[in-house]
């Protein structure tokens, strides 16, 4: 057995796994190493295996070769039972709490005894989710409903139950999708006291930042194969991106090039009660990226929903091309030009039963089909340019949403809009979720399209985002636009306006 | 991630190789039916399933219901339903017969405004769902009472509308150009309504918000429009089949049409349209019908069911076993796949 090996074994560790998906090779015989106290890193485009490999070590699939080794016991596959049982837990990206219950409830759920006719000790309960929550440093009542809990508190309590399982390893597969910059910095440290507690913790994110600030080893997957095991000393954000995609990745962002024109949209004073916004003024012109930065919940979906005409205005005014503009309903606003990528693409931006065809389609029926008559040919057409242009990865023009990658979806909800020829054109979250790849290809898609003449609203929480393509970056706060910089602003500043701070930045 | 490479294939084939079984099933059905449900009595004459007289039966008999499950087609591709449309059936035939005998209005005067009619109570379905955003299940189980109460209440449950003039009852007991007059009619509607459903925007914003509402809105549909349109037409259509069904009988009274939405829904679910929306097609309703249709007359065709005096309980026996297998059977290559994809690792 391994009780020879001269280092100390590993909590856990892979060897040669392999796994295939209906004649899709997803892993093809990956090893991987985590130590105990280790914060280690797993990187690799969307398709690399990370999520395959995930699924093997939480027992969700079962490798069709190669072994595990948890604990000292040595297997050929785990079952979610027996992961939970060797100290395996995992914190998903959208926590799985049952919504209607309280946190005390959730965490007696995974962590009391199950048992027919047990009855229930509420105090011991309470207590019990008291301290685990303390643990994490969260201030959440354990007799509130998981409902009312934001995003970033319900992964509070996945970690609270995870460490009441007493895990020994935790894996947390892009935690930091949908939190701020000052929940990520709660997590981190969360993170770091597990790390601290002996906890080995596999780390998986597409920031890069995130992993050189919280990692102590990463692990690059490319094509279903480890293309190394790196310390992050050794290692640079260039030569990772290299890694990952097989290339040099040239230039991150692509330079501005545009000379913004007239100002296309206008806002003075724009507020609606329903959704928390008020007195926001800003203009956008011609040919310009306005970013839209901000922490979640400060407002910035809520913006786009007015000027889509979800959530209408109650006061201010809005102009658009000079004209007055106060959409009702979406289709108002289609009709005049305006067009919103939004953020769920899997809810909102692609309709995933239907054919990509289909959904390209579905903005411009009027203008595509006239009298209502569907035209087969037109629709083809209109989806096998976009296909191209975009250089969308799909098997055809009928192939259905749901079948593609996040990127390629993010594509064709990008084609249906461009497909309108707008005006002004809404990005929330364009890059979300998407692999390195296909996110340089959506930003240099997006700097061609202000090149061209459109007016772009681009809302984002990745900082590094909004700072290399905004040409000026509004930045939201409780609802309201309160600052807008220049592109190029550093990152302190816009972190400063977003959190409130009105103490300019350190000089230094 | 590199989930699902399996079902790129498409879910159109599917849906296409679904109504070919059926289709399949229906000419099965209709043979046994033919081979066992004709005889010839003393006299030397053919009787039962075999005669033209019975096959017009059959289709005369299937237009009404025919007529409900296409007016549903596009309710539940929009993942709405409509529980009501039997119960305005009976309405519609009700109003039509009080506008006509006690109205004192023409027969195409009566017949008119019986459609309107029919179209402010799809209205009614249409305003309390999209406005006060209920679900359809519940706002059309409350009209399903409410319209059959009014045409109970109307008539007090004892009135019947008879002695209609001939030109009328044409629609429903002659035969034009060969066949029963209202098959023409029921032909008309159901290539109106493929063509809405298949042919235009219409019918591809029906499956877009079956599919997902939400995607809808977010694609700029007018969803509300949309949805409230699919009821207002199922009342239209509704009213339609009351003047069919009036026509058909020589009389209207109010418990016309009862319990023909189950009918109708069990017809287009048979035909392959997703009760949770977005998948489903004319075609395949059509198929539905039929079979409903074959199965009901030929079992009462069969001599030991005649002997028995079993029609009424062998065919709703019969339709909830073919809906199940057809329900199943839908499922069967999903089970199968997986299954197969289990035991082949080991």
């Amino acid at each position: 057995m391994a009780a020879a090996s001269p280092t100390p074994s590993p909590l856990l560790s892979l060897r040669r796994a392999a796994k295939s998906y209906g004649g899709v090779r997803a892993l093809r015989g990956v090893d991987f190493d985590l130590r105990a106290g280790e914060v280690h890193a797993l990187l690799g485009e969307n398709g690399a295996g990370k999520s395959t490999l995930i699924k093997i070590i939480t027992g969700a699939h079962r490798p069709d070769a190669g072994e595990i080794t948890v604990a000292g016991r040595t297997l050929d596959g785990l079952t979610p039972a027996l992961a939970q049982q060797l100290g395996i837990a995992c914190i998903y990206q959208s926590p799985a709490l049952f919504p209607d219950l309280t946190v005390a409830e959730n965490i007696g759920l995974r962590l009391e005894p199950a048992g027919a006719m047990r009855r229930v000790d509420w105090g011991a309960r309470h207590r019990r989710a008291a301290q685990l929550l303390q643990q994490v440093g969260a201030s959440i009542a354990p007799a509130a409903e998981v409902r009312t809990l934001s995003m970033p508190e319900q992964q509070l309590v996945e970690i609270a139950c995870a460490i009441g399982a007493g895990a020994r390893i935790v894996v947390m597969d892009e935690p930091t999708a949908s939190l701020t910059q000052r929940e990520q910095e709660r997590l981190f440290t969360v993170v770091r006291e597990l790390r601290a507690a002996g906890v080995g913790v596999i780390y998986i994110s597409h920031r890069l930042e995130e992993i050189f600030a919280l990692a102590d080893r990463v692990t690059v997957l490319r094509d279903g194969q480890s293309v190394g095991t790196h310390g992050l000393n050794e290692v640079t954000e260039a030569g990772l991106i290299k890694l990952m995609v097989g290339r040099e990745v040239a230039q991150i962002y692509p330079p501005a090039e545009s000379a913004p024109g007239e100002p296309v949209l206008t806002l003075r004073g724009v507020g609606c009660a329903a959704s928390g916004v008020h007195g926001v003024s800003f203009e956008v012109r011609a040919g310009e990226i306005f970013g839209v930065a901000g922490l979640v919940g400060a407002g910035r979906t809520e913006l786009a929903r007015i000027l889509f005409g979800l959530t209408p205005a109650d006061a201010g005014e809005i102009t658009l091309n000079r004209e007055r503009l106060a959409p009702r309903s979406p289709p108002e606003a289609v009709a005049r030009g305006i067009a919103y990528v939004p953020e769920d693409r899997r809810r909102h931006g692609v309709v995933l039963e239907m054919p990509i065809a289909q959904n390209m389609t579905m903005a411009v029926h009027r203008r595509l089909f006239p009298g209502g008559w569907l035209r087969g040919a037109a629709e083809q057409g209109l989806a096998r340019d976009f296909i191209r242009d975009l250089a969308i990865k799909t098997a055809g023009p009928d192939a259905p949403g749901g079948s593609l990658s996040g990127g390629n979806q993010q594509k064709v909800s990008l084609a249906r809009w461009l497909a309108t020829q707008p005006r002004l054109l809404i990005l929330d979250e364009p890059t979300q979720g998407v692999d390195v790849g296909a996110k340089s290809e959506i930003h240099r898609i997006i700097r061609q399209l202000a090149k061209d003449g459109l007016a772009v609203i681009m809302i984002s929480s990745d900082l590094p985002e909004v700072l290399g393509m905004s040409d000026r970056i509004g930045v939201m706060r409780g609802g309201t636009l309160t600052a807008v910089l220049p592109g190029g602003s550093p990152a302190a500043a816009v972190m400063a306006a977003a959190l409130g701070q009105n103490e300019r930045p350190d000089p230094a | 991630m590199n989930a699902s490479g399996s079902h790129s294939a498409g879910w159109k084939s599917v849906v296409l190789r679904y109504e070919t079984l059926l289709f399949v099933v229906l000419v099965a059905e209709w043979f046994f039916f033919y081979h066992y449900g004709t005889t010839t009595n003393r006299r030397g004459t053919v009787v039962g399933f075999g005669t033209l007289d019975r096959q017009f039966d059959i289709l005369r008999h299937s237009c009404e219901i025919g007529l409900l499950a296409l007016a549903l087609t596009p309710v539940i591709l929009t993942a709405g339903i409509d529980l009501s449309v039997g119960s305005l059936l009976g309405l519609c035939a009700i109003l039509f017969g009080k506008l006509w005998h006690d109205g004192g209005l023409s027969i195409p005067a009566a017949a008119a405004l019986t459609l309107v009619a029919g179209a402010l109570g799809g209205g009614l379905n249409a305003t309390l769902i999209t406005r006060l955003r209920l679900p359809p299940l519940i706002v059309t189980l409350g009209t399903y009472s409410l319209f059959r109460g009014l045409a109970e209440a109307i008539t007090h449950g004892a009135v019947t509308y008879t002695d209609f003039p001939a030109g009328f009852l044409f629609f429903g007991q002659e035969r034009w150009l060969g066949l029963p007059t209202q098959a023409w009619l029921f032909a008309l509607v159901a290539a109106a309504i493929w063509l809405l459903v298949h042919r235009t925007t219409w019918g591809r914003a029906f499956r877009t918000i079956g599919f997902s509402p939400e995607g809808a809105r977010y694609a700029g549909l007018p969803v509300e429009r949309r949805v409230a349109q699919v009821y207002v037409l199922a009342g239209l259509i509704a009213a339609l089949a009351a003047l069919i069904y009036t026509a058909r009988l020589g009389q209207a009274k109010a418990d016309a049409g009862t319990g023909y939405e189950l009918f109708a829904i069990t017809a287009v679910v048979l035909g392959g349209t997703s009760i949770f929306g977005g998948r489903g097609s004319v075609t395949g309703t059509l198929l539905g019908v039929a079979a409903i249709a074959v199965l009901k007359n030929g079992l009462a065709c069969l001599p030991v069911v005649i002997r028995l005096n079993a029609a009424e309980e062998m065919s709703g026996l019969l339709t909830g076993a073919l809906l199940l297998l057809a329900l199943t059977g839908s499922v069967l290559p999903k089970l199968w796949s997986s299954f197969r994809s289990r035991h082949r690792r080991t």
